[in-house]
Formats: C-alpha cells, sequence, structure tokens
C-alpha cells in the first residue's frame, strides 16, 4: 500500500496483482448492490458495451488518479479502498438513519466526517444530527457554507432555532438577489413560513404559491395559502394539465440525474426509490439497450438541455415536515420517455446507497398510489455543476456502469411490480381526491376574504359556501371520508356554522376512528363547552392527556373544562401551558383571551387577543373577542370595527351577526342593526339570540307590539328562559297592561333567574304600579 | 358550589348555636353564580403589627394572619374602584389557634367613603373556628346587594377581652356580571346559553 493511505481499509490490496481478488470479500454481500469487479482496461469509454456489473468503487477511481510517480496500480487500490470504506460507512448512516438509530447515526457519521472531510459527508452529518433532535449542532457544522442543500439544511435548523432572520438570509441571500432557492418547492415553502412568521404576508403568500407550482402535493403550501386566506381556486392547482407538465419536466429531469453521479451523493434512502424503480414496464429494459448505444452521442446534448430544468426540481426529505408524494411519480406516467424513467429510478437505486433488499420488500406495497417520501434531487445540482465533464472520461465512464446496473436491475423490478397503467390511474385519483379536499378546505378555511359585499350576495355566497362545502366533502370517496383529518374538517365546517351538534357528532365519529389524531381536539373541546357537556369534555380532556402530555390541544381541552365550571384562574392557567407548549398556536392565545375577559382583566385580555391576530390574522374568535371587550367598556365603535372584521372573515356565523347588530344597536344606528338580526335569523333559525336582541332594539325603537311578536315567537323555541319572561313583563309594563306584567314576571320567577336577576324582577312586581320612571334603576 | 378544603373539622359545641351566634364552618360554601370582588380593591387596616400586616388577609394562606395593634375598634377598610354589589363577607378565624386574639363581635359599614359610612350588619361570633359567612343581603329579595364604594370590617371586641385581633383571611363576593355585555337580564336556558358567545 502506498504510504498515503495509511487510513485504508484491509481489503486495499498490498500487490497489484491481487488488486482484483481483494475486492471480492464477505463485507461486499453486505451491500445488496450487486458489485462485480472489473478490469482497469474498461475504462474506454467510446465502445459501446454489453451490460455488465462492476464494483461500485472502481468507478470513481479514474476520477482519483494518482500522481504519476506512483505505481497506478497501488495508488488505484489505495483510493479503491478508502473509497469503499466511504461508501460503506455512507451506507450504515442511512440505514440507521432509517431504522430510527439515531445516536449511533450520530457517531459513525461523526467518524465518517472526519475520516472523509467533505461537504456532502457534513450535510449527511447535519442530517443525523436534525434527526437526533440537536439542530444546534447541525447549525454548528454547516454555518457558512455554501451548497444549496447545505444551505436548506442550514435553513432548517435555523428555522427550529428560531433563528428566522439567519435562515431567510440562508435560503434568500440578501447580495446575491438571484440565487435559486435551494430544494425546490422545500425550500419556498420553508421561506414562506419565515415570511408568515415574521409577518410578510404577501411575499409569504407568494411562496407558498411558488412551491404549490412547483410541487402541487406539497399539501403544507396549500394549507398555508388556506389560513392566509388567499387560496387559489383548487381546480387550477391540482388539475389534469399541472400532472402532464410536472411529467415532462420530471421526464427530462432523469436524463440529466442519470448523466453523472457521485457515489457519495447524499441520498436518504426512502421507499419511493423502490417505487420508482419498481415501476418499470418490460419495454424500458429494451430501450435501456439502446439507449447506452447512443449514449455517447445523446447524454451531453441532453444534459445542457435539460439543465435548465434541473434546478426547480429539487427535492429534499426533511423528516419533520415533509410526508409529500415525489413530483417524480408523474414522470412515471410518461409514456414518451420511459427510459428517462428507468434511468431515475435506477440512479435512485445507485445512489441512494440504500439496501436494495428494500426495494423488493417495498415495491409491492407501494404500488397503491398512497403517499411516498420525496427523493432527493439534489445531485441534480452536481449535475448541471459538472455537466460541462459530461464528455469527460469519467462522466461517460460512469453512464456506461450505471446502464449495466439498470438492465439488471430492469429485470428484477419488471418482474416485482405490475403494470404502469394502474400507476397512472392511481395518480388520477390522488390528484383527484387532494383537488377534492381542498376544495372543501379552503371553503373551510374561510377562503373568502376581506372585501365588503352587498349583504345579499354575502348571504348567498355564504349559505352556498356551506352547502357546497359540505357536498364535496360528502363526494369523497367512502375511505377517504372515513378519515380523523376529513372528518375533523367537516365537523370544524359545522363548528363555523355554530350548528354545535352536528359538529359534536363528526368530531365524536373523528376521536373514535383516529384516537390520535389531536388537530381538531381544540375546537372539539369549544363544541362540548358550548354544549354544556361536562362530563364529556372531561374525559376528552383527560383521553388527550393521556395521549400527549405535551400537546397544546389537549391544554386547551383541559382549559375549557375548568372555564365551563366557571373556574376562570385554574382554566387561565391550563390555556397558558398550552402557549408555553406551543407559542405558535393562535386558539391558545385567543382562550387565555377569553379568560381574562371574564376576569375582568381587560387589559391583558386585549393583549392576548392582539397576540393571537399577531399569530394569524383571520383568526375571527379573536376579533370577536377584541369586539366584546370594547362593547364592555363601551367603546362601541371599535367594537363595531373589530365585529365587522371578524364577521367578513366567517360572514357565515350567526353569533357574529348578531354580535355586530348589537354593537350597531348600541352606536344607534338601528335600521343596520335590524337588517343585520334578520340576516342572522334567516341564516340559522334554531339560534334564538338573533330574535331577542331584535326583541330589545324593537323596543328600544318603542315599536311594542312588534317586539312582542318576537318574542311570543322566540317562547316556542326557548319555552324556559326566564329572561324572555323578564322583557316580556317589561314590554308590558310600558303598554301598561299591568295584568300580563305581573304573570310574565311571575313565570320569570319561576324559572329560576340567578341571584341578580332575582332581585330585579321582584322590585319590578313590586312597582309594577308605579310609574317607569322610578323604575330607570332597577331596569 | 365552591368549597375549600380545611385542615382543622369544625367542632360545634351545641352551647354556642344560641342567640344566632357565628361559628365557623370548616369549609367556604360558595354559590356559583358568586364571584370574588375585592381583587382590584385597595386593603387597608387600622394598624398592624410588623411582619402581619394587610397583606395576610389576601395571600390564600391560612396560616398567615393579621395582627392589629392599637385601640380597639380595629378596622379593616376595602375601597372599591367603582360601585360594586356586595352579597357575602366571609372570614377565617380560629378559636383553637388565636383564642383571646378571636373576633367575638364584628360590624360591617359600607357608604362612599370615610366620611359617610353606615353600619349595615353586626353579628356575634362564639368560639368560632373555620369560615365564617356574613351575608349582606336584607330580608327583603329587592336588597339582595349592597351597592358601595367603600366596605369597613369593624372588630369591636375579642374573645376572653382581649386587645388585639387575629384574623387571618377575609374575602367578599358579590354577583358575577352578564358573560353577555348590555344585556337586561341573564341568559338561563341551555339554548339561549350556547348561541350567546362564540370562543
Amino acid at each position: 500500500m502506498s504510504p498515503g493511505h495509511g487510513a485504508a481499509q484491509p481489503l486495499a490490496a498490498a500487490t497489484p496483482g491481487q488488486e482484483r481478488h481483494a475486492i471480492q470479500t464477505p463485507w461486499l454481500c453486505l451491500h445488496t448492490h450487486s458489485f462485480r469487479r472489473s478490469s482497469p482496461q474498461s475504462k474506454s469509454h467510446d465502445a459501446p458495451r454489453k451490460p455488465r456489473k462492476r464494483a461500485c468503487w472502481i468507478q470513481t477511481t479514474p476520477a482519483l488518479r494518482p500522481p504519476p510517480a506512483a505505481p497506478p496500480h497501488l495508488a488505484l487500490a489505495a483510493a479503491a479502498g478508502r473509497r469503499w470504506m466511504e461508501t460503506l460507512m455512507v451506507d450504515r448512516v442511512h440505514s440507521c438513519l432509517r431504522l430510527f438509530m439515531h445516536r449511533n447515526a450520530v457517531f459513525l457519521c461523526e467518524r465518517l466526517c472526519a475520516q472523509f472531510p467533505s461537504e456532502t459527508n457534513v450535510q449527511l452529518l447535519a442530517t443525523c444530527y436534525l434527526h437526533n433532535d440537536q439542530p444546534y449542532a447541525a447549525y454548528h457544522i454547516l454555518k457558512g457554507k455554501k451548497l444549496p442543500v447545505s444551505r436548506y439544511l442550514f435553513a432548517t435548523s435555523c428555522f427550529r432555532m428560531n433563528l428566522l432572520r439567519e435562515a431567510e438570509e440562508t435560503l434568500c441571500p440578501v447580495n446575491e438577489p438571484n440565487v435559486e432557492i435551494s430544494s425546490g418547492a422545500t425550500g419556498h415553502y420553508l421561506l414562506g413560513v419565515i415570511y408568515r412568521c415574521t409577518g410578510r404576508i404577501s411575499t409569504a403568500a407568494e411562496q407558498f404559491t411558488l412551491a404549490l407550482t412547483l410541487d402541487p402535493l406539497l399539501w403544507a403550501a396549500y394549507e398555508e395559502l388556506c389560513i392566509l386566506g388567499v387560496a387559489e381556486d383548487p381546480d387550477e392547482c391540482f388539475s389534469e394539465s399541472i400532472a402532464l407538465r410536472l411529467q415532462q419536466e420530471h421526464a427530462s429531469t432523469s436524463t440529466l440525474n442519470s448523466a453523472t453521479s457521485n457515489v457519495a451523493q447524499f441520498d436518504t434512502p426512502s421507499p419511493t426509490a423502490a417505487q420508482t424503480s419498481g415501476i418499470m414496464p418490460p419495454p424500458l429494459f429494451r430501450n435501456a439497450h439502446a439507449y447506452q448505444n447512443t449514449m455517447s452521442g445523446e447524454a451531453p446534448t441532453k444534459q445542457k438541455a435539460n439543465g435548465a430544468n434541473q434546478p426547480l426540481r429539487r427535492k429534499y426529505l426533511d423528516e419533520a415536515r415533509l410526508k409529500k408524494v415525489s413530483g417524480r411519480l408523474f414522470n412515471q406516467s410518461s409514456d414518451s420517455m420511459p427510459r428517462r424513467s428507468a434511468r431515475l429510478s435506477r440512479d435512485t437505486t445507485m445512489n441512494s446507497n440504500s439496501n436494495t433488499s428494500q426495494f423488493g420488500g417495498n415495491g409491492t406495497d407501494h404500488s397503491s398510489g398512497s403517499r411516498y417520501k420525496v427523493i432527493d434531487e439534489m445531485w441534480t445540482d452536481n449535475i448541471s455543476v459538472t455537466s460541462s465533464s459530461v464528455s469527460s472520461v469519467d462522466g461517460r465512464f460512469f453512464e456506461q456502469d450505471k446502464a449495466d446496473e439498470f438492465c439488471h436491475k430492469t429485470l428484477k423490478w419488471q418482474l416485482v411490480l405490475g403494470s404502469y397503467w394502474d400507476f397512472c390511474e392511481h395518480l388520477g385519483k390522488v390528484l383527484g381526491f387532494l383537488a377534492c379536499l381542498s376544495a372543501r378546505y379552503d371553503l373551510g378555511c374561510l377562503a373568502i376574504d376581506g372585501n365588503p359585499l352587498p349583504s345579499d350576495i354575502t348571504k348567498l355566497i355564504s349559505l352556498v359556501n356551506v352547502q357546497e362545502a359540505l357536498e364535496v366533502y360528502r363526494k369523497l370517496p367512502e375511505p377517504q371520508f372515513n378519515t380523523g383529518w376529513v372528518l375533523c374538517q367537516v365537523g370544524k365546517a359545522y363548528f363555523e356554522l355554530v350548528d354545535y351538534l352536528e359538529a359534536d357528532h363528526y368530531f365524536e365519529l373523528a376521536h373514535r376512528l383516529s384516537p390520535c389524531t389531536l388537530d381538531g381536539m381544540d375546537i372539539y373541546s369549544t363544541v362540548l363547552y358550548h354544549l354544556n357537556e361536562e362530563m364529556r369534555l372531561s374525559y376528552l380532556a383527560q383521553d388527550l392527556i393521556s395521549i400527549d402530555r405535551l400537546s397544546p390541544q389537549a391544554w386547551c381541552a383541559v382549559g375549557n373544562c375548568f372555564a365551563l365550571r366557571k373556574d376562570h384562574e385554574t382554566a387561565l392557567k391550563n390555556f397558558q401551558r398550552s402557549v408555553q407548549l406551543d407559542s405558535r398556536f393562535a386558539y391558545a392565545h385567543t382562550l387565555c383571551g377569553h379568560e381574562y375577559s371574564a376576569l375582568e382583566d381587560y387589559e391583558n385580555s386585549i393583549k392576548f387577543y392582539r397576540c393571537a391576530l399577531q399569530i394569524d390574522e383571520r383568526h375571527y374568535n379573536a376579533w370577536y373577542g377584541l369586539g366584546v371587550v370594547y362593547l364592555r367598556q363601551e367603546k362601541f365603535e371599535f367594537a363595531e370595527h373589530h365585529f365587522r372584521r371578524a364577521f367578513q372573515i366567517n360572514p357565515r356565523s350567526s353569533v357574529l351577526m348578531c354580535y355586530l347588530g348589537m354593537a350597531l344597536h348600541s352606536l344607534k344606528r338601528n335600521e343596520e342593526a335590524l337588517e343585520m338580526m334578520e340576516k342572522a335569523i334567516t341564516a340559522v333559525k334554531k339560534n334564538p339570540l338573533p330574535k331577542y336582541q331584535k326583541a330589545l332594539i324593537l323596543l328600544d325603537l318603542q315599536k311594542h307590539p312588534e317586539a312582542l311578536d318576537e318574542l311570543e315567537r322566540l317562547k316556542e323555541i326557548a319555552p324556559h328562559e326566564s329572561s324572555l319572561y323578564a322583557l316580556m313583563g317589561k314590554i308590558y309594563k310600558q303598554l301598561n297592561i299591568l295584568d300580563k306584567a305581573v304573570f310574565c314576571f311571575g313565570i320569570a320567577l319561576v324559572l329560576k333567574p340567578p341571584a341578580a336577576d332575582l332581585a330585579i324582577i321582584k322590585s319590578a312586581m313590586e312597582k309594577v304600579h308605579l310609574p317607569d320612571e322610578l323604575m330607570e334603576d332597577d331596569l | 358550589m365552591e368549597s375549600d378544603a380545611e385542615e382543622e373539622t369544625a367542632a360545634t359545641p351545641a352551647a354556642a348555636a344560641a342567640a344566632g351566634r357565628l361559628k365557623g364552618s370548616p369549609e367556604l360554601t360558595v354559590d356559583a353564580d358568586m364571584r370574588e370582588m375585592a381583587k382590584t380593591a385597595a386593603w387597608s387596616v387600622s394598624s398592624c403589627k410588623a411582619g402581619n400586616g394587610v397583606a395576610a388577609l389576601r395571600d390564600d394562606n391560612l396560616d398567615t394572619y393579621w395582627q392589629s395593634d392599637g385601640a380597639q375598634p380595629h378596622l379593616v377598610n376595602i375601597q372599591f374602584q367603582k360601585k360594586v354589589q356586595l352579597q357575602l363577607v366571609v372570614l377565617y378565624v380560629d378559636f383553637k389557634l388565636d383564642e383571646s386574639y378571636t373576633p367575638s363581635k364584628i360590624s360591617i359599614r359600607a357608604g362612599d367613603g370615610f366620611h359617610n359610612l353606615k353600619e349595615i350588619k353586626t353579628v356575634e361570633l362564639a368560639k368560632p373556628v373555620g369560615w365564617v359567612h356574613i351575608p349582606l343581603s336584607g330580608a327583603d329579595p329587592r336588597e339582595t346587594f349592597i351597592h358601595t364604594f367603600m366596605l369597613q370590617i369593624a372588630v369591636l371586641s375579642n374573645h376572653l377581652n382581649g386587645r388585639d385581633t387575629h384574623v387571618r383571611q377575609i374575602k367578599i363576593y358579590g354577583p358575577r356580571p352578564n358573560p353577555v355585555s348590555h344585556q337586561p337580564f341573564h341568559f338561563t336556558s341551555r339554548e339561549f346559553i350556547t348561541y350567546s358567545t362564540i370562543r
């Protein structure tokens, strides 16, 4: 062995002659890549070759050509041995990550980086740290690195450590305005989240839209757009044309991808690799040969032509954020470029450095068009960088080898998986239900924003949306409908409609079907609060705490429990815990605000409502809360403004309409108030409050008979409401129909009003014969 | 019903039940439609010993007490920021621990300020142990509440003719405000309450 390679592996041969034999060791069998050695003479790239297997590390030795002084074979062997060790370690790290042995992965990776310092290895180490929940470590090692993947990883670590400015700086450097965002769609998504957290809503929306155009299956981006209230038409986002466009993009991608590659590519193994490699129709096999034959001429031009497309198609597997379908899947359905898809899949198998055993196992599992993990395409970056070197000996040489590999694989995979056409169909279905879900989701997210429409149109739209939204959900296929997420969305829709019974029904179903989905459970606890279901609410709260003690939704449920029993201080403590657990959870802030409001601490409640609005400007509960506080403080214009904002965001809620009417009434704009009440009454028949408020307004306008009318009608809906009778008594008193007044007061007393009202009503009864002015104080 | 568990149990000798004298009860029992009113009020006392000041009356700790240090009557003044409706005053005293420091006659006065306080209630205590509930309402249901800016609790005399007094905790209760603002009456039925707020 040459002295320079002292740390080389024991397998490096001592003599040139033994080089080839030394390579074949038991260790090789661990890698189920089928490696076979080849002779050094096979470096000639011009001759078309028969498909042949070759040793992985030999492929790269030409790049590591030793200086002329050393005996060529020795250096080759040593370099080969080193390279081989690096590959082994990278592979082990990947398998540890895949099997969730994070500490092991970190350890091995640190040794790897010490031994073979290179930026890709550093990226791998950073990934290990991120998996092991140590974003600060990843931050430390990646600081200052410039490769796109490094930048993306660095931005992710910064984001996790809440260093938003640095994350933004990395993803989108100020002094390099034209640098493209690393990792394509997910990079844009991350940038969008950063913008949203720092309050730049419009730029955030831009980034999300961009992310969505790059990858239509990036649901998180769509979700964010809905939350911001600027979601596009779902049909546009998830249409067939988008699918076709992506297929073509990927078709061109795969050629480029296959052109050059590095053994040390960082590519997290994923089942998708298996999937894409698995779905290969038989004709590919033939085409592979044809491709190899034309390889020398074609490859460089193809690469250069497609170089432009590459930067957009980079994706990166971020374990915390993404479980999205790989855009590459679309590629599979492209009939025109089967070879490219084949190359694509083959390349991923090659470059993923993963155990191919997993392919066999997983291939059959994932043929159903369900969600996949994203494949890393970071090496496309290297491809564009090295495309100039394509014509070099190394690149061609490499391609040749891969072609061999590929053909071998194809044989395997065409047996493993069935048809290509199935996949197309499933792809269509995936897009179809995503479109459906998103159509409903954006309606659910109250995507109608800000513009004040004329009242009748608003009414139409609000009614239409409700029905439409629920219709759309019902159109979903049965298995999709019966998932926790969809049922929660339906429940939320009913909640926003103020139809608590239906909401309760759906949430209960959702919780039963998927007890570990905590996302909508805070809303569910609110629904139970409204329905006054103390037992079920406390049961839900205990259940959620037992599932995940560190989830903010669970503590919201506990807080709601206490709030229902009017123990506002304990409720407040629990909501504050919820805020502590996730400071970006807007609803927890709003609930804190409600509790402060109940404790009459208006300053703090305003503060918390404003916090909630800072996080999510379209959180109508916070707008409503602020309106109530201002109403109490008698700042009626502010109250009206806030209620109107809340109403604009959620035009379907009859309670909001009612409160807006009350604010208008306080401002003495009675006609508008009455109009609003009418709207509320027609919106939800079951809600007695608008009618009651309408009666109050009519009383104020001295229209006693109409007021009495309303109240009479209301009696049927809520026969046990003492305030109803008390009000009727008051009206009769003003009309001077004294016997009826006394009668009504009597009924009101029987219906057990609270002590304050009791006093008022009793005194009213006794003073019924006195003229009204003397009763001013009481009523 | 709101309740606080206490360490001491109520010992109620039958003899003390005479003449409407109050005995303490071990638990603080307050109606659900009442709430503590004096959190934002200004509390002051006529005199106190160092280390046993007015803060001990409001610290929710039954081991700390206020000890007066002057001539009788010993006064606790509570001034509210606006006119409030009050319904109930609750004191925690303990004859077993405090003996001659335990108040025996308490007078409650209300008014707009120090200049026009008027006595509204006088009670006598007989070796009380625990919470002593003093309702402020009159017989008439129309007089359930006292509307006042200021309340004064005067300890006129102690057990065994003690000079100074120990009081461990004082709470003041009044009605809850209507959760829906600007309404003439509270809502009582489920249908109304469900739709009365958004959470």
